[in-house]
């Protein structure tokens, strides 16, 4: 009896150390064997939402508009400093970016990690409604309508004119495994709506797909993989020239000291299937830091770099991908950009309004 | 003293005893496990063995997993032994074969076995052909074993290939009685199964074996088979469970 609980000591000790090869900071046995977030219901609750707001997020640009580009970023792990993901906004405003999508892992679950993100996209969110969203003064209308447009969107299509409240800073996430391993769901979805969603950007006559795919649990998990398979995002029906897919768990290991968990036999090769499917042009995948770049079954991989202070004290030139897209369908350009801020100190943060400690 | 059970079972004939087998089997479907049938088997003796299965469960890709598996073990002498394979996966429309040299040894107090193995894996509904290259070192003990390797894992789709980085091989098995015992049951903690070698999701689960006379061994496993075990945050991806029966001589 004493060697069996001898033995089942070691097994245990076994399963706390294998935790401590994660990739994570937080090491948590408990999501080793049982996880404490479900997929599943994540996509559930992510489809109530889009079914109601999916439409909203097409975007259908003006006949003047010849190319449109937007930036992809991942694994900002915000802590005290959002100064990164602030960044990254930053640079897209600046060069005219339409909109700005992450790969996830954007937060590490604290609820004042969180707010401190929330506070960074509050005022990037200033800074773009500034540069982008009027008010609507013509014969038809005056300042008391309330009315504010975006005169990169075509006037007759439905997302042209809203009060300015309803403008929202055009940052698209994906869900990452530290944004919820703490039953961080509820503050994630509280701030970005959904996990598993789509929009397409309408340009001349031609259509661009954008994907959006829940793989924080290592898994698309039964119920999104069926969604995708009975066509639940709402695009299918247009006639899709590019299709670009975000999430967050990644296909490709670029290198052997790498321990993040990625996609069981079965379903690596399912998903890189659907991606030829859907005649994918770029895939995006994050989570292991590193970067990686290659063709696959006709479509292009793209593992992103992380963003954080951890990794890149110093930053770096190439931790963003921007991607532009032509009108006249030449094939996409991808270039690498870089973010350069420095970690600020606890007290210039507080000044600004931003936790600094956590209980 | 037997059990009344292991009288009874003892008095059953082949037949009888199969059917038993294919009962377990199906009762299990909601649950099921991969025997590893290669691996835990030193009892005192290196017997030849053969080995078959019956697997069931589901998968939340492929859905039901129905399929069998065929294990062929010769021992050339106490230290040498070759080890094939055939595993067929209907439902999941996954077929492989694999093929395996061991070597065992005594050292001190362990028994240890380094073993080298090639396996083939064809994907039917992906139509995607899996080669998987394997190294490892188990140490076995009386109550317990340690697999410690590495896998090269190589696939074709699509008219593209991609070997992934070395990966990590694994494993820890405990059991309740000593490996000689007429019957055991324990837990297994591993990123492989059968037919194959796993990133870094982690299987967990139970097996068991039941000797019914000395030449025959009832076995099973239930075996769950998380997804993104290293991004804490496992999740159902696979739940499997196998009972089978071994036949040994030397």
């Amino acid at each position: 009896m004493r060697k069996t609980i001898l033995y089942s000591l070691m097994a245990t000790a076994l399963l706390a150390a294998s935790g401590l090869f994660s990739s994570c900071e937080k090491v948590s046995p408990q999501g080793v064997l049982l996880g404490n977030t479900s997929v599943d219901d994540r996509v559930k609750q992510s489809l109530i939402y889009y079914s109601y707001h999916g439409a909203d997020l097409d975007w259908d640009l003006t006949d003047s508009i010849e190319e449109y580009s937007f930036l992809v970023g991942s694994d900002s792990h915000v802590t005290f400093d959002p100064g990164r993901l602030f960044e990254m906004i930053q640079i897209g405003i600046e060069n005219d970016d339409l909109f700005y999508c992450h790969l996830g892992d954007i937060v590490d679950t604290k609820p004042e990690y969180y707010s401190n993100t929330q506070l960074a996209l509050y005022n990037a969110t200033r800074t773009w409604k500034a540069k982008y969203i009027k008010p609507l003064i013509d014969e038809y209308h005056t300042a008391d309508d309330g009315l504010y447009f975006d005169k990169r969107i075509t006037p007759s299509t439905k997302n042209y004119l809203k009060p300015w409240d309803d403008w929202n800073l055009p940052f698209y996430p994906v869900v990452g495994n530290h944004d919820i391993t703490h039953n961080g769901w509820s503050l994630f979805c509280e701030q970005f709506k959904t996990s598993f969603y789509e929009f397409t950007v309408k340009v001349g006559d031609s259509y661009d797909r954008f994907i959006f795919l829940d793989s924080a649990n290592g898994t698309l998990g039964d119920f999104q993989t069926d969604e995708i398979d009975n066509n639940a995002l709402l695009n299918d029906d247009k006639p899709i020239r590019n299709t670009f897919t975000f999430t967050h768990t990644n296909i490709f290991r670029p290198s052997l000291n790498e321990f993040a968990s990625t996609y069981c036999r079965e379903e690596l090769y399912y998903i890189l299937d659907k991606l030829a499917d859907w005649n994918t042009t770029i895939a995006f995948w994050g989570h292991v830091h590193a970067w990686d770049d290659r063709m696959f079954g006709g479509v292009r991989h793209i593992t992103m770099p992380s963003m954080n202070f951890v990794d890149h004290p110093n930053g770096g030139d190439d931790l963003l991908v921007r991607v532009t897209v032509y009108k006249d369908g030449r094939e996409p350009k991808v270039e690498r950009v870089g973010l350069y801020c420095k970690e600020r100190s606890k007290e210039e943060l507080e000044s600004l309004g931003y936790y600094v400690t956590t209980k | 003293m037997p059990s009344n059970n292991y009288i009874l079972i003892n008095n059953m004939g082949l037949f009888q005893r199969l059917a038993l087998s294919l009962t377990l089997a199906l009762a299990a479907s909601t649950a099921v496990a991969q025997y590893y049938s290669g691996d835990h088997t030193f009892d005192g003796e290196n017997k030849n063995q053969v080995s078959v299965s019956l697997t069931t469960g589901k998968n939340i890709i492929t859905g039901p997993c129905v399929g069998n598996t065929v294990h062929y073990k010769h021992y050339f002498n106490n230290h040498w032994s070759v080890d094939g394979g055939i595993n067929m996966q209907y439902t999941k429309g996954l077929y492989g074969i694999k093929a395996k040299g061991e070597y065992h040894l005594k050292l001190m107090s362990f028994h240890m076995f380094a073993s080298g193995e090639y396996m083939f894996n064809h994907y039917n509904s992906y139509n995607t052909n899996e080669n998987v290259g394997n190294m490892s070192v188990r140490f076995e003990r009386g109550y317990w074993d340690i697999t410690l390797g590495g896998s090269m894992i190589g696939y074709n789709m699509m008219g593209d290939h991609y070997t992934e980085p070395l990966t990590l091989t694994f494993g820890a098995h405990a059991s309740l009685r000593p490996r000689t015992h007429d019957w055991n049951v324990g837990l297994l903690f591993r990123n492989y199964d059968d037919f194959y070698y796993e990133n870094w999701n982690i299987n967990w689960g139970l097996d068991f074996y039941w000797k019914l006379k000395p030449n025959w061994k009832l076995f099973g496993e239930f075996n769950i088979r998380p997804a993104g075990s290293m991004s804490q945050l496992a999740s159902k991806y696979e739940t499997t469970g196998k009972v089978g029966l071994i036949y040994r001589w030397k």
